[in-house]
């Protein structure tokens, strides 16, 4: 098996000096190539932890290591976010342009560059385009073009399908399933929805909230390619789908538990207050 | 409304798959151009009988108040005539505009200039924070004696009156939209690798531009607004000192013939302004999916 190309040890992260805990304890390694997703409730970490991946913030305690150093923001991470977040004053082309020049690529070379990743996900004919002219589905596309073009060893993406509706979700779901296939780059996926995490990956990554914890880590094996048989009425989908919502519904009863806690007795300490479990 | 025509041709070469709701708002195109039409020729109607009627009640205070009151709008027009073509008006305008031009260049000048740094360097921002707003708080014209025994009562005093007037608008938009970029996209091209310099000059300066134009439409009017100040208070010049001149001699017809002018001036600047602000700023029109 090859050497991780991402690693975490002990990754501990928390916000306002101290007082709020957003991560703890994350340990994971990502191999050259993996689809990994990143599946938890909302306050779970999960995009604390994508930002401490892309070196953008640094954890507070434990190790990240990403192709042997700590991270650093720049065109061997790429990322995309759940909106797209194109720079609005630049054509479609202009806004790949713009991360291929930050990646140093020579002006005369940038051009072509943009066109063939726009070729690569369907909107050559709109590279002249400005976002505000396209539909959010295509603006997405867009950002996964640019994301691509910087040639990531790594592609980490904050729930970039989230904002759509669920038709062009499932195109461009089997379209990043085939950019994928085809170039071996290693994602990061993160997302809320089960489905997603599991139809597109081959490892789940479940987070606890608060503070945001690995509470299990579920290897998924589909025949590939998968984008030409929906594994989604398999048996196997059904039980592991089943499988992570029961992790899921006893995480947000815990959770609801412990805010009605809260609000009752004011500042509860965390760590005692699952006694409360018993009572139900 | 031309944004929106440029993007519906684009759409049309998609599959409906892709964008379902572009299929319907085809159908309801012709009905809402047809309505659209309706409404701005009842809009240019009532604009035009409020004119007027504006004009009919300027007729009506002549007859009833007589000339000093409201000069007879024919009294007007025919001043003007006289003043076009004797030069006077022309004369005037010239000066007027001299310092209107060279106020606004020097007030957008350092305002722009000084606003991307307040805006860049936050802490700068911090300390110079108070000293801005109380600046711009003092009303303009409490600087007009200050300005008179700093720079006399000339054409270049008059633009330092102008540039006081303007510069504050255009520093505190500029600043504002610098300090307000956009931090989703701030963050995105961090996470590709920009460094300092390229975020600030290819991010945020960019995204920053719109707030900026608005500082310059507004420092604009109130250059105009200025430099009348300026012409009537310090030595008598151009527009400004025709408003004195005729107002002081209650030659209101001249008077008049004056004001109107002045209202052309100011609304013409703040047109092209405006065409200015929309050709620049166009792709902020559907914001919210553009990021």
């Amino acid at each position: 098996m090859s050497a991780p190309i991402i690693s975490l040890r002990h990754v501990g992260k928390s916000f306002k000096d101290g007082e709020v805990r957003a991560l703890e304890d994350i340990s994971f390694d990502v191999r050259p190539g993996e689809f990994v997703s990143l599946v938890g409730p909302s306050g779970c970490g999960k995009t604390t932890l994508l930002r401490i991946i892309n070196g953008l913030i640094a954890p507070d305690e434990g190790e990240v290591h990403v192709m042997g150093a700590a991270p650093q923001p720049g065109p061997d991470l790429a990322m995309v976010f759940q909106s797209a977040r194109l720079l609005p004053w630049l054509t479609v082309a202009g806004n790949i342009e713009f991360v291929l020049q930050l990646k140093g690529l020579p002006g005369s070379e940038r051009p072509a560059r943009a066109r063939a990743l726009l070729g690569a996900v369907g909107l050559r004919e709109f590279a002249e385009a400005f976002p505000h002219e396209l539909s959010g589905g295509m603006q997405q596309r867009v950002g996964l073009a640019r994301a691509l073009a910087v040639e990531p060893k790594v592609l980490l993406m904050d729930e970039p399908f989230a904002a759509l509706d669920a038709m062009t979700r499932e195109v461009l779901r089997k379209e990043l399933l085939q950019l994928w296939s085809r170039r071996g780059i290693a994602v990061v996926f993160v997302t809320h929805d089960i489905d997603e995490a599991i139809l597109l990956s081959q490892r789940v990554v479940l987070l606890r909230p608060r503070p945001g914890r690995i509470d299990e880590i579920v290897d998924v094996s589909f025949p590939e390619p998968r984008w030409q048989q929906d594994p989604r009425t398999s048996p196997a989908f059904v039980s592991m789908r089943e499988h992570l919502w029961d992790r899921i519904h006893d995480m947000v009863r815990d959770g609801a538990e412990l805010e009605e806690l809260a609000g009752a007795f004011g500042n509860v300490d965390w760590s005692t207050a699952t006694f409360h479990r018993s009572f139900l | 409304m031309i944004e929106e025509r440029t993007e519906q041709p684009i759409v049309r070469h998609r599959p409906p798959a892709i964008a379902p709701v572009a299929v319907p708002m085809f159908a309801r195109k012709g009905n809402t151009a047809r309505r659209r039409r309706l409404e701005n020729g009842a809009v240019f109607g009532v604009q035009i009988i409020l004119a007027l009627l504006l004009l009919a009640g300027m007729y009506a205070l002549n007859a009833v108040g007589g000339n000093l009151v409201m000069p007879n709008p024919n009294d007007i027009v025919a001043e003007s005539v006289l003043m076009w073509s004797d030069g006077t008006m022309l004369k005037g305008l010239g000066e007027s505009l001299t310092v209107i031009s060279l106020g606004f260049l020097l007030s957008a000048s350092t305002g722009i200039f000084l606003g991307v740094l307040l805006g860049g360097f936050r802490v700068l921002g911090r300390v110079l924070d108070p000293f801005v707003n109380a600046m711009n708080s003092t009303p303009g014209a409490a600087f007009i004696p200050l300005i008179i025994v700093w720079f006399g009562l000339y054409t270049e005093a008059k633009v330092v009156v102008v540039w006081n007037a303007a510069f504050f608008p255009i520093l505190i938009n500029t600043t504002a939209g610098i300090a307000n970029a956009n931090k989703e996209l701030v963050e995105m091209a961090r996470a590709f690798g920009a460094k300092r310099a390229t975020l600030f000059w290819r991010v945020m300066v960019p995204d920053a531009l719109p707030s900026i134009l608005s500082g310059l439409r507004i420092g604009a009017a109130i250059c105009t607004v200025g430099t009348v100040i300026a012409e009537l208070t310090m030595a008598q010049s151009g527009l400004g000192g025709l408003l004195a001149a005729a107002g002081n001699r209650f030659q209101m017809d001249r008077y008049f013939a004056v004001v109107i002018v002045l209202m052309a001036l100011g609304t013409l600047i703040t047109a092209m302004l405006r065409l200015a602000e929309r050709r620049i700023g166009r792709w902020r029109v559907s914001l919210a999916d553009g990021r």
